[in-house]
């Protein structure tokens, strides 16, 4: 087991020092991308050009510039952003990181809840009418494209229906939970919905799956045979054997959307999170500020399938060798 | 001079880069046909003590990037700088035409110019403090000039090379002395600078923020994120890029000079980043907001323009939107080819796309109307005339039959936000229709500016625009269709067409040489050298751009700065 | 997350036909099919609609056009002309399929005729890039799973490496640079703001999703009788591969293909919301709701009416998958959501 964890986490240090290379080199591929001349600001002069170049290390050859730059992201801490300089990267990141949180955890614990709801009861009703109707709830909300979604309520709340039903709601944005716990609540609450929505429908729809096979099961029919009641064997039995692969799911897309995932969601909903930030990045072309969040973002990933990994690994020794 | 400001529209991208200076001037543009309701308070009036206080609160999109007065180099916060940072000389700060003279600012008076016009030498005022406490000297003046080359500031080598002394300079920033060029005498309290030759834009160039003064024992590199202490009367107290920017009273400034430096109206500005421009709009109309910077989205004008009227301001600038023909490519190496461009494309249709007539005029020549050296003229338009008015998609097709170009594939490269892209879809429909094939690139705004520049990246057309830096007809002419503005393979290479014409140019020389002497025939001069080279149409002027300030109800005594924009400390916010 | 499907079920030859059979007794599916039907049937016909009922051409600015409603000609974008007189816009729904049946775009452009040929490109781009991603993910996760060693090791970091790395992150980076160069591999030359680029790029990134579970069932598959039997009998691994386990996997690789299409066609929707999906002139119905961004405050049919078929199409072709799986292979999942 401990050999399984140490290779895990050796095959991860791996893929992170991959996806760098990949972000750095895909970065320097890109034409007209040399920050310099942004840097030196509208029709420097060639020498100028020449120093802020020089200055920046960018006339070193790649290696060492990668090194370098991994060398302050890392080591030092102190990786500046090229389009505003003087801005550290990692402050950045550790400052966005609370939104982020803010969107993810709240949404999670309402897809999360809805989704078993709407999930379970779709099973429990199997054969009846409102089976495929739950069902068809749940396909509509993985259909929307998210930021349609986002678009759509920001142009709901905010201006058709604004002087009426939802006079209550603020400006798009966001307010610190320390500062003002319900307007903090009040400012994420569509952003949690719309979020929400779109994953809710795929935990409902995982978990009927798991459910209905799961009432086909022997240990089931043992119950039965018991003369347990329904109701009992479904959340007793078959509904908690069922959660495993959802949970397993539920460890993967909470890492990438804590990683920046949402990123759609919290650009529309004008949220300053860490998928914000490096669609920001991402705009200007800051490639410390995008190397920053995408390592940040692949950590989580990476930690979050290590995780499901060696839960698996746990569960189902033969999985160890796959 | 130069600036683009690209602004933005919504989830277009692009962050606004630019910079610099305003509008238009002078009577007869379309400034005073212009419904707007800007208010050019003209004068200096003196200080209404009874709207003294509060906070003003302004929103854009994203912040412009360091705060050091002598690198930055972007509209958003020159504007800013205005109130809290000085140089020698500076641009009045009143609305109105007046914003174009240069007035003393640290200085006692004007500079005593000799030699030549090679010698200036100003008195500093006395008694001027920085925001720490410390006492400005003539060290501080020197130091500060130094300090532009120490810094690499994006116009070292352009606005400063006069400099005696600079060359060395910009070749080794690290131990820039300036020894013979810029000469204080602290207990005379006076400050001389020599140049290697006489130059009439020097006043205006000292009046930028990067000729700022700044402490002698700033860093000797870009401050970036941690302002410098000011002599104006605003300072910053914090600046984080991605939240907010707060700017207090500086306690140790005193009025010296209301043309130069007056006195603020609010105790404290708040410039926040990072909400959407949609919900900037929102916000500015709830009150939650004084004032955005950001351009409006364009589903929100009418709204501003009908329900808001009495909180916009709309005040033409002096700078224009421009296509550029490579001319050392085909098809634009063929004179005819340029010329079917400038004659097919509907400027009303660039002006549509903006936003309608009242947001921008058409353009047929390079200097925008109301700037020095500006006549009206148009060679291509429809039927003749002295101003635009209709496109001849005949005559372009024509041409192209005729320069045997016809059939060519063109790609046009735009930066990706709403507008621009907009242009570059009407262009690639138009280039289509009168025999080309047309493919459109959009590129992010942060890399479209020096993408276009490069020879490297072969751009056959390009969508760009310029504004002015100061208000000097070479700043248009000679920076952007010279032979020195055009660098083959550099990032930075400002005459994006590739146009090096050695008649034009000596004649650029010429009028710079007559400026120094008679401004007025200098300036006759520039124009028919707009004129030849439209006659070779190495560019396409599509417009001149407006700019729409949006106020919250509550603010009062808006003034238009033609140089540096709307005034921000001059708001009433009481 | 995957079972294999028993050798037993695939000997007999009836197993396609049960399932054939299976899914058009799945009542959801049928309807499903039946608009995915509809919806490219319409879209087959844009040229019939913008040539012989709407007389347009939707890929031409009409920035200056005007058009006639109710017997009076009326500029295509007007301009504002009260208070300040800031702003355009555009024609909105006319209700008349002769022209502007929803309005006009910010250049002008008749949007229904738009949606119809944004459609052919959403729905072929979705299509196109599961067929790819299926392929490349089938070939990759049978490969690597059969094989085992060094082969398997690399092909999983690389697949680790597409995984981790965020999908739109990756999807913009790899946009940028292929917008600006276009893509070059061998002889093959894909052109800048070419319709196969964002195939390419969406296919690429999509691979890890069918990769992985067809790989863990090929691990599983390698350990059965009949491929160990296969092996003894000195068969060559490329007919092992083809004869013995290719079979065994394909019903999921098929179940993979509607569910993997309607996430592609939101990630090209996605995509061309950040500006670096398909490249203007053509449409397909993520750059409708993009153009129509810019219209949300005044024409706000714009950008409804694409994502209301986006949102269409990928729930039918969802619920489709759903029946094919359930034909084909109950167990198959396809990480979801993005």
């Amino acid at each position: 087991m401990l050999y399984f964890a140490v290779r895990r986490l050796v095959s991860a240090l791996l893929v992170m020092f991959a996806i760098s290379v990949l972000v750095f080199l895909i970065f320097f591929a890109t034409p007209g991308v040399d920050p310099a001349a942004r840097i030196a600001g509208r029709n420097a002069d060639q020498v100028t050009l020449a120093q802020v170049r020089h200055s920046f290390g960018l006339d070193r050859p790649l290696p060492v510039r990668y090194l370098l730059m991994m060398r302050h992201l890392l080591v030092d801490r102190d990786l500046e952003s090229f389009v505003n300089r003087g801005s550290r990267v990692i402050p950045q990141i550790v400052q966005a990181v609370p939104v982020t949180l803010s969107l993810v955890v709240g949404a999670a614990v309402l897809w999360m809840a809805v989704g078993i709801l709407m999930g379970t009861a779709a099973a429990a009703l199997r054969g009846t009418a409102a089976d495929p109707v739950i069902m068809l709830v749940g396909v509509i909300g993985v259909s929307l494209p998210a930021y349609w979604l986002g678009e759509v309520v920001n142009l709901i709340t905010q201006k058709q229906l604004h002087d009426t039903v939802f006079s209550w709601v603020p400006p798009p944005g966001y307010v610190g939970l320390g500062r003002d716990p319900a307007q903090w609540a009040l400012h994420m609450l569509f952003p949690w919905l719309t979020l929400s929505l779109l994953y809710a429908g795929i935990y409902a729809r995982l978990l009927r799956g798991e459910v209905v096979t799961a009432m086909n099961e022997d240990y089931v029919r043992t119950a039965r045979a018991k003369g347990l009641s329904e109701r009992r064997i479904l959340i007793r039995h078959a509904l908690r054997c069922s959660l495993i692969p959802i949970v397993s799911l539920f460890g993967l897309d909470f890492g990438a959307l804590v990683g920046g995932a949402a990123l759609l969601t919290e650009v529309v909903f004008g949220l300053p999170g860490v998928g914000k930030l490096t669609y920001d990045a991402l705009q200007n072309l800051d490639l410390p500020v995008i190397m920053g969040t995408v390592l940040y973002a692949a950590f989580f990933v990476v930690l979050a399938n290590a995780l499901v990994d060696v839960l698996y690994a746990r569960l189902d020794p033969r999985a160890r060798h796959a | 001079m130069s600036r683009t400001t690209r602004r933005t529209a919504f989830a277009a991208t692009a962050v606004a880069l630019a910079l610099t200076a305003a509008a238009c001037s002078s009577s007869g543009d379309g400034g005073s046909s212009d419904p707007s309701a800007s208010s050019s308070g003209s004068g200096s009036s003196a200080f209404q003590p009874q709207h003294k206080g509060g906070t003003l609160r302004l929103v854009a999109k994203s912040a412009a990037g360091t705060f050091d007065p002598q690198v930055n180099y972007t509209l958003q916060y020159w504007q800013l700088y205005q109130s809290m940072y000085d140089g020698l000389l500076a641009f009045k700060k009143v609305g109105g035409q007046a914003s174009f003279t240069v007035v003393p600012d640290l200085a006692e008076a004007m500079p005593k110019v000799s030699n030549g016009g090679k010698t200036y030498t100003f008195t500093l005022r006395k008694g001027i403090k920085f925001s720490d406490g410390k006492a400005l000297t003539s060290d501080d003046v020197v130091a500060s000039f130094q300090r532009i080359f120490k810094v690499s500031s994006p116009t070292a080598g352009t606005f400063y090379n006069g400099i005696v002394g600079a060359d060395a300079c910009i070749k080794k920033p690290a131990g820039c002395i300036l020894d013979k060029g810029v000469v204080g005498d602290a207990s005379a309290g006076t400050v001389t600078i020599n140049l290697t030759a006489p130059d009439p834009e020097f006043a205006y160039k000292l009046a930028v923020p990067h000729a700022s003064i700044v402490p002698k024992d700033s860093p000797e590199k870009d401050a970036g994120t941690k302002p410098l202490p000011t002599t104006g009367p605003y300072m910053a107290a914090s600046y984080d890029p991605n939240r907010q920017l707060k700017l207090v009273r500086n306690p140790h400034f005193k009025e010296w000079s209301r043309d130069g430096q007056p006195q603020g109206y609010p105790d404290v500005i708040e410039y926040s980043f990072g909400q959407t421009v949609e919900s900037e709009v929102t916000a500015v109309q709830n009150g939650e907001a004084d004032w955005m910077y950001d351009p409006p989205p364009s589903d929100r004008l009418n709204e501003i323009g009908t329900k808001y009227a009495s909180q916009a301001h709309v005040n033409p600038l002096t700078a224009f939107w421009y296509l550029t023909l490579n001319v050392n490519m085909a098809p634009f190496d063929n004179k005819l080819a340029r010329q079917a461009i400038n004659w097919a494309v509907d400027r009303d249709a660039v002006v549509r796309l903006y936003g309608g007539k009242n947001l921008a005029s058409p353009a047929c020549t390079v200097l925008p109307p109301g700037f020095p050296g500006h006549v009206d003229s148009c060679a291509y338009t429809k039927g003749g005339g002295k101003t635009w008015s209709a496109p001849d998609l005949a005559k372009a097709r024509e041409l192209v039959k005729q320069s045997g170009t016809a059939g060519q594939s063109v790609g046009i490269v735009v930066s990706d936000d709403e507008v621009n892209k907009s242009i570059g879809q009407y262009l690639q429909s138009l280039l289509n229709e009168i025999g080309y094939k047309a493919t459109l690139k959009p590129l992010s705004g942060n890399i479209q500016f020096t993408y276009i520049q490069n020879t490297k990246n072969k751009v056959q057309l390009a969508l760009t625009s310029w504004y002015q830096d100061y208000p000097a007809a070479s700043d248009f002419l000679n920076v952007l269709l010279s032979c020195a503005s055009f660098h083959p393979g550099s990032d930075s290479s400002i005459n994006i067409s590739g146009f090096c014409d050695e008649g034009i140019d000596a004649r650029m020389q010429d009028a710079l040489k007559t400026g120094q002497t008679d401004q007025k025939k200098a300036d006759q001069e520039w124009a028919a050298i707009d004129q030849d080279i439209m006659t070779e149409s190495p560019v396409v002027p599509l417009i001149n751009p407006k700019i729409v300030d949006f106020t919250s109800k509550r603010v009062g005594n808006y003034q238009f700065s033609k140089q540096f924009y709307m005034l921000v400390g001059q708001l009433w916010v009481k | 997350m995957t079972a294999p499907v028993t050798s037993r079920a695939r000997r007999s030859p009836g197993p396609w036909r049960t399932a054939a059979a299976d899914l058009l007794r799945n009542r959801s599916a049928v309807a499903a099919a039946a608009v995915l039907l509809v919806v490219v049937a319409l879209s087959l016909c844009a040229p019939l609609y913008a040539d012989h009922i709407a007389h347009t051409d939707p890929f031409q600015s009409h920035v200056s056009g005007t058009t006639v409603v109710d017997g009076r000609t009326v500029p295509v974008l007007t301009p504002s002309t009260t208070g300040l007189g800031l702003g355009v816009t555009p024609i909105g729904p006319t209700w008349d399929t002769g022209h502007y049946f929803l309005g006009a775009d910010n250049q002008g452009r008749d949007v229904m005729a738009r949606l119809l040929y944004g459609g052919r490109t959403s729905l072929l781009i979705g299509f196109s890039a599961a067929l790819l991603t299926c392929a490349l993910g089938t070939f990759v996760g049978v490969v690597a799973g059969y094989l085992g060693g060094a082969v398997d090791a690399v092909v999983s970091r690389v697949l680790d490496v597409i995984w981790a790395f965020p999908v739109y992150l990756l999807a913009i980076c790899l946009s940028v640079v292929l917008l600006t160069n276009g893509l070059r591999l061998g002889p093959v030359t894909v052109e800048a703001g070419s319709l196969w680029l964002p195939v390419v790029i969406i296919a690429a990134i999509y691979v890890p999703y069918v990769a992985r579970p067809l790989r863990g069932q090929v691990l599983v598959l390698r350990n059965k009788e009949f491929i160990q039997a296969a092996v003894g009998s000195g068969a060559p691994t490329s007919r092992i591969l083809r004869r013995e386990v290719l079979p065994n996997v394909l019903p999921t690789a098929i179940v993979f293909v509607p569910l993997m299409t309607a996430l592609a066609m939101l990630t090209e929707s996605a995509l061309s919301f950040l500006s670096v999906g398909v490249q203007p002139p053509d449409a397909s119905w993520g750059t409708i709701v993009q153009d129509g961004l810019g219209l949300l405050y005044t024409r706000p049919a714009v950008t409804i009416a694409p994502g209301l078929l986006i949102a269409l199409t990928t729930a039918a072709l969802n619920v489709l998958g759903d029946g094919v799986r359930d034909a084909l292979d109950p167990s198959a999942r396809l990480r979801g959501g993005v």
